[in-house]
Formats: C-alpha cells, structure tokens, sequence
C-alpha cells in the first residue's frame, strides 16, 4: 500500500512541476487558437463581427485570385529561400568543420552569424540601402565596368530573396555545423577502406547522415520564412503580396479578424504540410 | 596539387559567403557616420550627429529600456517553466508524456504572426488591455519551446545517479533540484536563456500587434522607418549592433569559455 | 456551458497572472518616474507623436500623453474596437472620414465657442465633414495633397502637368506608387475626368482598367519610407500619391525633388481632430484639441518630424520662419485648393471595392 502513496505524492508533485508551463502553453497557445479557428468561420459584415457559422471566408481565399496568389508567392519565396539557403550554408558549414583548425572553428562560427544580432527590422532596411539602384553594389559594379545599367535588384522578389537567404545562411550555417561536428571521423575512414572517393563518401555516408540537421534547418526556415511580414513588406516592393502582408492588410485596413483568422489557419496548413513532410527527421531527443 | 586547389577554393567560398553576410551590417554601420540626411552613397563625410540624435529620442531610450525588460523577464519565466517541465518529464512517468511534450514544443512550428493574432483576439474577447505584459506573454509563448527543448535535451540520465545519491543523503525534492539538477544543467539553462533574450529582443510581429503605448525596439525603429529615410535609422542599427557584439564577446570570454574548460 | 467555464477559468487564470505581474512591475518598475498626475491617450497620425509638439503641452498642464500612431482609417477603427470604451480620450482622423466615425457615435460634441474657426482656411473648414445636424464634433487641424513628386533633373516637369502621365509608357519603370488606395483611386479618378465625390460602382471598371496600366509602367508600390528611398535613390524617378509631406522634409538634401497639381487636379487631403466621446477626461481633451490647433500648436504640427503640411490656422504663419513656410509652399495654397478635390467617400460596399481592386493590382 506505502508504495502506492508514495507514487501518488511523486506524481502529485511532477504534474505540479509540469503544470506551469503546460497551462501558460494551453492559455496562450492552444485556446487563442482554438479562438482563431472558430473566428475564421465567422464573418464581418458593415463593420461589425457577426458570428453566424460559415465558410464564407475560406470560400473567398478560394474565389479571389488575390488572395490565392498571395498562398502561391508565398510558397515559391520560401521554396526557393529554403533551397538556396541550404546550397549555401551546406558547404561554408562543411568548410567550418573539416578545413578551418579546431582552435578557430568556434570564433569562425561565430563571425557566420553575427549579423544575427543586428535588429531584425534594421536588417531588412540595410538590404534596402545596398541593393536600390545607387546602392553599394550597383555603385562598384558599373565603377568596375561589370554592368552597364544598374541590376534590378530592389524592390521585388529578387530583394526579398537575398533578404531571407541572407538571414537563414547563418541560420543554417549553424544547425548543419552542429550535424557535421558529430560525426565520427571512422565513417570516413571506413568508407575509404571500402574504396569510395570522396564524392562517394559524401553522396553516400556524409549526406544521409548530414540529413537530420538539414531537414531540421530547412523546416526551420520554412517556418519562419513563410510567416514573415517585415522582410517582403520592406524589400519586396509590393509587387507582389505574400499571405502575412494580406494577414495585415485585413487587419490594419479593415478590421477583418474573421478573415485574418481563416487565411492564418491556412498559412498554418501550409506549415503543418511542411512538418510532415519533415517529420521523419525532426525528434529532440535526450543526450 | 589537388589539395591545394580544394584548399584554395574552401577559403575563397567562405570568404565570398562571408562578404555576403557582413555586406549590410558594414553598409548600415558606415552610414550611420553619414554627414547628410541621406545613408546612400555618396558618402558624404564622416560625422556623429546620428548618434547624438538616437541618445537625444527620449522615445528611442524608453523602446530600449522597454526592450531590454520584456527580454529579461520573459525569458527568466520562460526558463523557469521550461526547466520545471523538462525535469518532471524527465525524472517522472508521467502519463500521456509523449503528448505533453508536444504540446509544449508545439509553438514552434507556429508562425510568430499566428501566435500573435491568436493572443490578440484572446485578449480582446476577455477585455484586457495591450501593454508590455502582453508582449512578454507573447514572446513567453515562443520562447518557452525554446528552454524546454534544449534543457530537456540536455537531461541525461547520468545526472540521475547524482541526484539519487543527493536523495539518499536526505535532500528533498526541491532542495535536489535547486543545489544539485540546476548547476548540473547551468550550461544549457544559460544557453536557452540567452537565446531567448535574442528571440524577444528582436521580435517584431507579436510586440508590433500587442502593444499599445509602451513599445519595444523594433516597433519604435518600424516607426522611425515609417517616417522616412533617416540614418539615425543606421545610428540605432548599428548601436544595437555593436552593444550585442560586446556583450557576446564578454560571454564568450567569461561564461561559456570556463564552462568549455570544466 | 463549456466556453462559459473556459471563459471563467481563463479569467481566473488571468486574474492570478495579473496580479503575479502586478506584484513584478513593482519591483522591475520601480524607478519609474512620478512623472505626471495625469494621462491623457491619443488615438492620432504619426506628425503628432514629435515630442517638440507634445511636450509643451504636457508641461503646460502638468500630464502624460500618450501617443498611439496608426495609418487608415480601417486601422483606427480597428484599435477602437479592441478598446474599451473610455480608453481613448482623442482621436485624429482622415477628414473625410469624420462622420463615419459620428456615425458610429465615437465623437463628442465641441462647443463652437471653443474652436478658433474663424482662423482657420475657409476651404478647409469642411463643415460637411466636421459637422452633423448643427454640431460640431472635429476640426481641421492639417492639409495637404496627393499628388505627383518628381526629380525635376530626370523628367521633364511640362509631362507632369497631364496626370495621364501616370499611366503613359513615357516613364516606363520610373514611376512609383503610394500604397493607399483611396487618394490614389481619386487620382485616377481625377485623370479620367470624374469628380472623386461622385465615385460609384459604376466607375470602377473604368478605374480597375487605369489601375491595371499603371501597375504596368510603375516600378514598385510602396510605403513611405520605400517611397522616399526610391525618390532619394534614384531608383524611381515619379512618386505618385505624393507630395510635399514627402519631398518637404529632403529639399534641403535634394533641391531636385519637386511636386506639382497637374491641370486635372490633385486629391486633397485633410486631418480633423475630435473628442473620444466616451473619454472619462473631456475638458483635458478639450484642452489638447485646443491647443493643436492654437498657432503655436500648429507651427509645430505642420513642421513636425514624421511629416510636414499645411496647418489649418492661418495664424500658424506668424509661428514659422520664411524658409518654413517656401518649403510648405504657403503661397501658392490658394491655387492648390482650387485645384484640388478631397479624397473619395465610398460606401462600405464600394470601399471593399476598392480595397480588392488595389490589392488585385498589387498582386497582377
């Protein structure tokens, strides 16, 4: 009989050690969801929430070209955004891990991503100042002769682009770095053994063994890339609208939650298509 | 020869990758010395009146200070409540612990825009008025994932057998937890506290939709920015910039080169 | 049943945190400076969040204002009703947009005698807008226009007299376009020979059309700050939608920017100021109305930081210096207001109109 007391007043006390937290992520996270939801199948209507239960608003993302396209850049942008980034920071990572001595690694990750620690705001504005048409880079290539009319490169998707490749290649730099380190060098050495070259080695031990922090990485990108307002509303130009601007254009000119809500449930959908198709490989586990 | 090649050309791929990082921050940094209205080339001249004019914004001051407590608190309750979590989970069989763990990992894979509108139309419903505490819930919200994760990663077992033996010199639960699990883990508690102040300190959607008068940084810069083109917008970036480096650098050098050590 | 034990859980629940965080903003906060027996909060556009314009009158009657800045009318309308009644003391709002805000009974009555109407630019005292069956609830307190800026070094500013230029393949890639739809739609509008009062669904086709080939020829749409950048820059060459509030405040750094009224007209914009009728402090609110659009109040309103225009109140003038008032084009005010008409008035369904009409530019 003791021993179950004693069980008892132990899992009294560990749910009184993991209530806190799960509450705050029940009041804060899970209700004002279940909240949004449950609003998206509202509507608005001359100026005032009527909560009459439909699915006007979803049927109007589907009806309105606008609001589709905006789902469709958002997907592209941040498709392409992971990629590239991933292409990118794969090899300075690789380079960090295998070329630069031990004793060096640590400040050569560092100086990857301290540009991190700029504001993030005021980063988006700085990419703003470099790529207009009298920006630092227009400026040295025509000074270098390399291009005769200055690059479009602001104000449309190719400055969003750099803006977010920009952030997520020291995102990325990182969690891949993290994944190389760990890596045994008798792998290597076993595959050599086996008589592979070093592509081989690399497409057939390093890489798949390399995934999970990629994947991590990528699906981290994918997250916030796809969420973000700043970046596409100071770089883009509005030329196009990606799903956050619209989010805020029904917020900041209208008033719509209810339609703010149903294209945040879908931006949301989105996410959780990317999850699982990640979901293989995203786990934490203990040490 | 070979080698040498793949050498020379590692060195050369991070040097460009490199230059690409570091291109805006130089770029927002030499125009903040801008002498002139304008922070594009041509550079006009070297001059500190930015700075003079970012110290004289008594709102500019208050967003930092703003800033600098939301980060701190949020950050510190965030710890706590991950680290709470991560020991009972770790420690305990408690039922449905898959599922919990979920749950409290779950807001991260939310964009930081939903959790914000979610949060927004929750307050609204119950009455509560915007203010800085409603953007430390928030950035609680997405920092928390965050601490629990790394500090329950950090949870192996092999700490266990420390702590029985703590126990089994008549320690209780909570004075095992405070002298002997958290200095065990103060690695990893620091880590996610510190990540979780860069998190909060540069968040803009949640404390952009949540807050009413008192606002953080990056709201204010939004606003600077919305008024136009100004390179104490440069001046602010850039002195934020080089705040953070130094604190890094002290960081570093101090904390988590002894721990390294250890 | 359910919702009503959540709602009393999580009221619960709130209730505890409040007062944890109460019991924390004591400590964390305890430095805060006693700075002022009173506050007053402020519901207003982004000129009057200059500590220059405000600060006197905080220390002039020992209070706090408190500054919340927005853009559009949606968006105040937005915060307003995330508000509880009583949290907002006063309010600035789109001139145009007054009685919709009477409308939905957000203003208070002022006592005409309190106003210095008689002062203030007989074109802009919108009466239409500003009263209601004899009352008065706003009064104008700043003006300017919509219209097109221009670097008068890269264009030739006889082109920029024709507003069709906005959507003429002259400048192709050149052009820039302000991100509001209401004045530019009156722009358009404007250029198609149809009075921006007189707007309905009817003219939207036509409108839709213009906007379609203006996108075409525009290299971006934008913000103020990208705005200004790609005027500054170089990157564009014409602004449309802008104005003095946008070139006023670099003519010192770029004497090559200018703005012009083309011969079609320009839109007109104007700010009223009001009470928040559910405000527990009127006579304070009173007292801030009176003194943003007192001459002093004024000078300081039509050169504050975020963006400079004409004040309402002519005695503003005795307030600023010549190069002030060359800058605001003060002289030429008297042209401009012929010229020009205000923004249009939609109904809620043809704003919606609008509203889709701009963001499907936006995303062709």
């Amino acid at each position: 009989m003791s021993t179950i007391t004693l069980e008892d007043t132990e899992r009294r006390k560990a749910w009184g050690f993991v209530a806190p937290a799960l509450l705050w992520t029940i009041a804060f996270f899970v209700l004002p969801f279940l909240f949004m939801a449950a609003m998206s199948l509202w509507s608005r209507e001359s100026g005032q929430i009527v909560r009459a239960w439909n699915l006007d608003n979803y049927i109007a993302f589907f009806a309105k070209d606008s609001l589709f396209k905006g789902l469709m850049n958002s997907l592209e942008i941040t498709l392409i955004v992971t990629v590239l980034s991933v292409l990118l920071a794969y090899p300075l990572a690789w380079i960090i891990a295998e070329r630069v001595p031990k004793r060096f690694q640590r400040l050569a990750l560092i100086m990857a991503v301290l540009p991190f620690w700029t504001s993030y705001v005021v980063r988006s504005y700085s990419w703003l100042l470099v790529l207009s048409k009298n920006g630092v880079i227009n400026q040295t290539l025509m000074t270098l002769g390399v291009v005769a009319e200055p690059l479009e490169i602001a104000s449309n998707r190719t400055a969003t682009v750099i803006g977010f490749v920009h952030f997520f290649v020291m995102l990325l730099t990182l969690t891949i770095y993290a994944n190389l380190i760990q890596l045994s060098p008798n792998y290597r050495r076993a595959a050599a053994d086996l008589g592979a070259n070093g592509l081989q080695t690399f497409w057939h031990v390093i890489l798949p063994l390399t995934l999970p922090g990629i994947m991590t990485g990528a699906f981290l990108t994918f997250v916030l890339c796809i969420g973000d307002y700043v970046t596409p509303q100071i770089l883009g130009g509005n030329n196009e609208l990606v799903l956050p601007q619209i989010v805020m254009l029904q917020l900041g000119r209208r008033a719509d939650f209810p339609m703010a809500a149903a294209l945040s449930i879908i931006l949301m959908l989105a996410v959780t298509a990317a999850y699982v198709l990640c979901a293989r490989w995203l786990k934490i586990e203990r040490a | 020869m070979r080698d040498m090649m793949t050498r020379i050309a590692s060195y050369a791929y991070a040097g460009l990758i490199y230059g690409f990082i570091f291109l805006p921050v130089a770029v927002l940094v030499l125009f903040s010395f801008q002498d002139g209205r304008l922070p594009v080339p041509p550079f006009n001249g070297f001059s500190l009146q930015w700075y003079e004019a970012v110290f004289a914004d008594r709102k500019l001051m208050a967003a930092l200070g703003n800033s600098f407590i939301v980060a701190i608190v949020s950050s510190l309750i965030a710890c706590l409540l991950g680290f709470l979590a991560a020991y009972a989970l770790a420690r305990y069989k408690l039922p449905g612990s898959a599922l919990q763990r979920g749950l409290l990992i779950a807001p991260m894979t939310v964009s930081y825009l939903i959790i914000a509108l979610g949060l927004l139309t929750v307050l609204n419903t119950f009455g509560i008025r915007l203010s800085l505490w409603t953007v430390g819930i928030g950035h609680v919200v997405i920092n928390l994932p965050l601490c629990f994760a790394i500090i329950y990663s950090s949870m192996g077992d092999h700490h266990i057998n420390i702590e029985r033996a703590a126990r089994d010199l008549s320690a209780s639960d909570i004075k095992v937890m405070v002298l002997v699990t958290a200095p065990m883990l103060m690695p990893s508690i620091l880590a996610a506290f510190f990540l979780s102040v860069t998190f909060s300190w540069d968040e803009f959607i949640i404390a952009f939709l949540l807050s009413r008068f008192d606002v953080t940084l990056p709201v204010e810069i939004w606003s600077l920015l919305r008024s136009g083109l100004n390179p104490k917008t440069n001046a602010i970036g850039s002195l934020v910039f080089l705040v953070s480096v130094a604190v890094l650098a002290v960081l570093e050098l101090t904390l988590f080169g002894r721990t390294k050590k250890s | 049943m359910i919702t009503s034990v959540n709602g009393a859980f999580a009221r619960r629940f709130f209730s505890s945190v409040a007062a944890v965080s109460l019991a924390a903003v004591s400590t964390v906060t305890a430095p805060a400076p006693a700075f002022a027996t009173e506050e007053l909060n402020a519901l207003v556009w982004c000129d009057h969040t200059d500590p220059a314009l405000v600060e006197p009158f905080e220390k002039a009657n020992d209070v706090k204002v408190n500054l919340k800045d927005y853009e559009g009318t949606g968006a105040a309308l937005s915060i307003l009703e995330q508000s509880q009644p009583g949290d907002w003391d006063v309010l600035v709002i789109d001139g145009v947009d007054v009685q919709r805000a009477v409308g939905l009974d957000l203003l208070a009555e002022i006592p005409a005698d309190k106003l210095p109407t008689a002062d203030i630019f007989p074109e802009v005292r919108m009466e239409a807008n500003n009263m209601k069956d004899g009352k008065t609830y706003a009064v104008t307190e700043k003006f300017g226009y919509n219209t097109i800026s221009f670097d008068k070094t890269k264009v030739d500013p006889a082109d920029m007299k024709d507003l069709s230029v906005i959507w003429s393949d002259k400048y192709k890639g050149r052009i820039a376009l302000y991100d509001y739809y209401l004045p530019m739609i009156g722009l358009v509008a404007l250029g198609l020979g149809k009075k921006t009062a007189e707007l309905s669904d009817a003219d939207m086709p036509a409108i839709t059309e213009k906007l379609s080939e203006m996108k075409k020829v525009s290299k971006q749409v934008s913000d103020v700050v990208s705005s200004q950048t790609a005027l500054a820059t170089g990157e564009v060459d014409i602004l449309v939608g802008g104005g003095e509030w946008i070139t006023a405040a670099l003519s010192g750094e770029k004497p090559n920017l200018d703005w012009t009224v083309p011969d079609q007209g320009a839109v007109r914009w104007a700010q009223s100021i009001g009470v928040m009728k559910a405000s527990k402090k009127q006579d304070l609110a009173l007292k801030f109305v009176q003194y943003i659009v007192s001459p002093e109040g004024q000078a300081r309103l039509a050169t504050s930081s975020c963006y400079w225009a004409m004040p309402a109140n002519m005695k503003a003038g005795e307030h600023l210096t010549d190069a002030q008032k060359a800058a605001l084009r003060w002289n030429d005010q008297a042209e401009y207001l012929k010229k020009t008409q205000l923004y249009p008035i939609p109904s809620a369904e043809l704003d919606q109109k609008m509203q889709d009409a701009w963001t499907d530019m936006m995303q062709q």
